[in-house]
């Protein structure tokens, strides 16, 4: 059983390394063949030589440091009140009754139409992009961290409470720890979308950071190498946060709860 | 080994039984009532009228359908859920939520699975004040009891049915309640182990002197382990006979006595 599936596990990732080296390659070479426009959709050999002409690695570090900081930042706090919220209404019955309709009539809301407003409460500078980053995580873990209070095994707190246990020993002892595996899951997906919401509002109000390095190539006219390079840079940086909280939640919580 | 296995349900004053007439009622449930009221506003009277005397050390089994209330008066014993009429007493002193002395030991699935076979045996001693490192001790000491002290750094997601179960007791004990309530503990095992842990836990019973009430759907487990078998009725729960089971142990399925008896609780259920 375990050679078979460590087999598998294995051979997916060989043919996935292979799926990606054919679509580079066909890439390069419709590139080079003229069948697509190198002045539009360079090759990638081309867009790292542009790159590598156009920026230098003070820009690059500069704009990743100020995304990072932002995304970190703004996802932290977005995720402990989350966090918060969502544990106090699913515990506190007058809490919950009290905060859930407003928490999702603004759920639906994407963070991104906020962002007139936040310019207009916050101004250009970093608050307007802190407020929508923080929307971003805030709304997916207040969903799961209530999800996860009101889905706890009742057995667990029955058990707890002969032990003598109860209010806020109770809430922290128990019901946060039983709750945690879907707490995780939130705080996943709101990395995602934090990230995600986070380049869109370079895009659109900053000065600095790495959707504001891509949009201000397009703007001045510059290297679409740049952007090609600055686009895969964005999703590389956002696949190795996620695989690195992926990683953190699993020493956090797998052992036990086996994810 | 002949004698009258059935014997008239006897009167809560008198209802001590088992182990010599000289032991005073230990656990006391006067009238006691539960309804349970719906959303809707209707109540649904659960049970009705409950009187038992059960005496220390003694091991009673509640048996019955699906319904019966048979869980629900153990929760009522343990404190988790309030009596809505009636009243029980624990030595004298009236039940007012758990905590008072008594260890509960659920079906399954009641471990904190974030935690380890030792870490939940030591969450049982949280309210004693005792530090970490003895509390640990201790922990091990009781899973040793219950033969696990191999397994003591597994996470219950990686024992099987019976390792967790004998966990689950092990953290009932930490308290050193002098009551011992469990709830179908062995229903959910297969029938190899769960013959192992019904020896276990006499074994148990034996070195530590407990007072054990015991929910079970099984005749047999009933017969294999109690002094007096309680039989509950349904639409509302109420207590419908008791069987004292005055057979030596260790209790063979093959003993006549134990074949009358099986046969005599099973009348009276199906009827």
């Amino acid at each position: 059983m375990k050679p078979l599936s460590r087999l598998s596990a294995a051979s997916d990732l060989t043919l996935g390394l292979i799926g990606a080296f054919l679509a580079v390659a066909a890439w390069e070479i419709s590139a080079r063949t003229g069948l697509v426009d190198p002045a539009i959709f360079p090759s990638p050999s081309l867009a790292i030589r542009a790159a590598a002409e156009r920026l230098t690695a003070e820009t690059v570090a500069d704009n990743l440091f100020w995304s990072l900081l932002r995304v970190f930042s703004g996802f932290l706090l977005g995720a402990l009140a989350g966090a918060a919220v969502g544990i106090a209404a699913g515990w506190y019955r007058g809490f919950g009754a009290l905060a859930r309709p407003l928490i999702e009539l603004l759920r639906p809301i994407p963070p991104l139409a906020w962002i007139p407003l936040a310019i207009i409460w916050f101004g250009l500078g970093e608050p307007s992009k802190f407020f929508i980053i923080f929307l971003g995580a805030f709304f997916p873990v207040v969903t799961a961290a209530y999800q996860g209070m009101r889905s706890i095994d009742p057995m667990l707190l029955k058990a707890a409470q002969t032990f003598g246990l109860s209010g806020v020993p109770l809430l922290l002892r128990v019901a946060v720890p039983a709750a945690a595996p879907d707490l995780a899951t939130g705080v996943r997906i709101g990395w995602g979308l934090s990230f995600g919401v986070l380049v869109a509002a370079e895009l659109i109000a900053a000065d600095r950071g790495l959707g504001y390095m891509i949009i201000n190539e397009r703007n001045t006219g510059g290297s679409v190498g740049v952007i090609v390079v600055g686009i895969l840079l964005i999703g590389a940086l956002n696949l190795i946060t996620d695989a690195a909280i992926g990683a953190a939640i699993k020493r956090w919580i797998g052992r036990w709860h086996g994810a | 080994m002949s004698q009258s296995p059935v014997m008239e349900r006897r009167s809560p004053d008198t209802g001590v039984g088992g182990r010599g007439p000289a032991e005073a009622a230990f656990i006391r449930i006067d009238g006691a009532r539960k309804v349970f009221t719906q959303r809707s506003g209707g109540a649904v009277p659960v049970l009705d009228n409950v009187d038992l005397a059960i005496a220390e050390n003694e091991f009673v089994s509640f048996i019955g359908r699906s319904g019966c209330g048979k869980t629900t008066l153990l929760n009522m014993i343990a404190g988790l859920e309030d009596v809505s009429a009636g009243r029980i007493a624990i030595a004298g002193k009236v039940v007012t939520g758990p905590g008072q002395g008594q260890g509960v030991v659920f079906q399954q699935h009641a471990l904190f699975p974030w935690l380890t076979a030792v870490d939940n045996v030591a969450f049982g001693f949280r309210k004693s004040g005792l530090a970490k490192a003895e509390r640990c001790r201790r922990a091990l000491e009781l899973l040793s009891l219950v033969g696990l002290d191999a397994a003591a750094g597994r996470y219950p997601r990686e024992m099987s049915g019976g390792m967790q179960q004998r966990v689950s007791i092990a953290r009932a004990l930490a308290l050193d309640p002098q009551i011992l309530l469990m709830d179908e503990p062995f229903g959910a095992l297969d029938e190899l182990t769960r013959i192992e842990l019904q020896q276990e836990l006499l074994r148990i019973w034996e070195a530590r002197r407990k007072t054990i009430v015991f929910v079970t759907h099984s005749i047999s487990e009933a017969l294999t382990l109690s002094d007096r078998i309680v039989l509950l009725a349904s639409n509302p729960g109420r207590i419908k006979r008791i069987f004292p089971v005055d057979l030596p142990r260790p209790r063979l399925r093959t003993d006549p006595g134990f074949n009358a008896l099986y046969q005599a609780i099973w009348n009276e259920l199906s009827t």
